[in-house]
């Protein structure tokens, strides 16, 4: 039992994670309808942004804000340069092109900084915390971690539902047409889309990368594992996204911890297949034909 | 021209000379009209005539290959659909209007989501729900489970937010029950003598839409083949039964 609970509490922070770059999916599915197969490669890249500042500034924090900036930023420069074009055109091309773009950003990152695992600096202590004497198997930054992603999730939920700024970005998501006849600048939030998938991302990167190292290829798992989230929650949905993180980490965590860990990115995969073929659509998603 | 408080004579709504197409189809092939402010102009013809296109001409969504189109004097002509939309012409298109997945005042809201200040925009709210009641009773309902006339005053209503200076609808009858389509004939014209609304309509219904309209056009394969008052169009029995079916 006391092995389940902290089997448990470890899956939630991992999960996390995985809702983090399944909520960047979602953004940018919603809003342009192509899977970003970069998203990872962004959050390695601000995440080393994070590291030279961290690096020149000895302020974890300071490298913590400029990841999620650069985040905001390099999202908004995607879409207008290399996702632009691909817009309303065939899907196979935006695949290309964020598939080149993952190439180029882990390339990229090589050349700059070069192919070694850094260590990446917790933003808490990694110890575990204790119940009295009973180990619980998370560390304080684990509770951040948890903690950080949710105040984003949340964040992101009050955004979309209270402000103008999101009912025009759900407008413009939904249905387009409608949303320019009515003066919505729909170029304008399918760029505000990107940028805020990107600091999400970025935050997912800044948060996995203690466990992980980090080096050019180090979100390509994390990757999968968030794609894999997205498609249990199914990509339309924001609350499927993090309920879909949450559920992967924690069966996963069940995985690693009674299994054995070398299993964990197998079950990962089978996950993804199990339910591509079964509910293509996602658990969550409300499937509702649209009406365009 | 200067723009600012239209003149007598200037109309609301100009459009010259244009030609419009899709690949190497061309729907329009050279339509001239003018819309007086104030009046409802009824557009009619056949399917094919081009009647959809000449609307989506003037809202930005095909760009014309010729000719010019202006609101109160201002060029529209190769401005973008939102921006067209912010300059002051609202247009209802036809069946796909409602964004379901939102609320009904939502949709009501982002019709007015541009105008500047809150007030203005708290009273657009408060005013259409004055106007159409059964709104304001449905406002928390998602916009996805009203029926089709329902839809179809949302989207009127939805467009009247941003108080347009013309306001183009495309087949506001289309898919209605007979009864339903005199209610909105009935609003559209109140709108005209109540507000001062311009209106541009599109219809394949020649009847309802000559009994409301102050003038009608008839279009025919791209051009306009008549344009009068719209009681000497409906008298015309030859044009009638050639072009409008009935």
């Amino acid at each position: 039992m006391r092995e389940f609970i902290q089997f448990t509490l470890g899956g939630i922070s991992f999960g996390m994670i995985y809702a983090a770059i399944a909520l960047s999916l979602v953004l940018i599915w919603r809003g342009t309808r192509i899977l970003n197969y970069s998203q990872g490669a962004m959050a390695m890249f601000t995440t080393y942004v994070a590291f030279t500042v961290i690096g020149h500034t000895g302020n974890y924090w300071a490298g913590f804000a400029a990841a999620l900036a650069a985040g905001l930023l390099l999202g908004a420069v995607i879409e207008r340069t290399v996702i632009r074009p691909v817009e309303n055109k065939p899907p196979l091309n935006a695949v290309v092109v964020t598939i080149g773009l993952l190439v180029f950003l882990e390339g990229l990152a090589g050349i700059i900084y070069g192919g070694q695992y850094r260590s990446f600096p917790p933003a808490f202590s990694i110890t575990g915390l204790r119940a009295g004497s009973v180990p619980l198997g998370v560390s304080s930054n684990d509770v951040f971690v948890a903690g950080a992603v949710l105040a984003a999730a949340l964040g992101l939920a009050l955004l979309f539902r209270y402000t103008s700024a999101g009912l025009r970005l759900r407008a413009a998501a939904f249905n387009a047409y409608a949303a320019r006849l009515l003066g919505v600048r729909v170029g304008r939030m399918l760029t505000l889309g990107w940028a805020l998938a990107g600091l999400i991302g970025a935050l997912a990167g800044v948060l996995v990368s203690p466990a992980t190292f980090l080096y050019p290829a180090s979100m390509d798992s994390i990757f999968v594992l968030g794609f894999t989230a997205a498609v249990i929650g199914g990509l339309d949905s924001p609350v499927g996204a993090v309920v879909g993180g949450l559920i992967l980490g924690v069966a996963l965590n069940y995985v690693g911890g009674y299994l054995g860990s070398n299993l964990v990115p197998i079950f990962g995969l089978a996950a993804l297949i199990v339910i591509l073929m079964i509910r293509p659509s996602g658990l969550f998603s409300v499937s509702t034909s649209r009406q365009v | 021209m200067p723009v600012g408080r239209p003149m007598a004579d200037q109309p609301a709504l100009a459009i010259e000379d244009v030609v419009a197409g899709y690949g190497g189809v061309l729907a329009l092939r050279g339509v001239s009209l003018s819309v007086r402010p104030g009046t409802i102009t009824a557009v009619l013809g056949a399917n094919g005539a081009g009647k959809t296109t000449l609307l989506t001409t003037i809202s930005g969504f095909v760009r014309p290959r010729q000719g010019r189109i202006t609101l109160e004097g201002a060029d529209l002509t190769r401005r973008r659909p939102e921006e067209i939309a912010r300059a002051g012409l609202a247009h209802v298109p036809e069946g796909q209007g409602v964004i379901t997945e939102l609320t009904v005042e939502e949709n009501l809201r982002l019709g007015a989501l541009w105008r500047h200040g809150h007030t203005g925009r708290a009273e657009a709210l408060a005013d259409a729900y004055r106007r159409f009641p059964l709104l304001a009773a449905a406002r928390d309902r998602s916009a996805g489970t009203l029926s089709g006339g329902e839809r179809q005053i949302l989207v009127i209503a939805r467009a009247l937010m941003a108080r347009p200076r013309v306001l183009l609808l495309d087949e506001p009858s289309l898919g209605l029950a007979p009864r339903i389509v005199a209610q909105v004939m009935g609003l559209i014209r109140r709108l005209r003598d109540e507000t001062g609304l311009t209106v541009l309509l599109v219809e394949q219904n020649a009847r309802s839409a000559l009994g409301i309209a102050d003038r009608g056009v008839v279009l025919n394969l791209g051009q306009v083949v008549a344009a009068e008052d719209a009681a000497v169009l409906a008298a015309d029995v030859g044009l009638r039964k050639h072009y409008l079916g009935f």
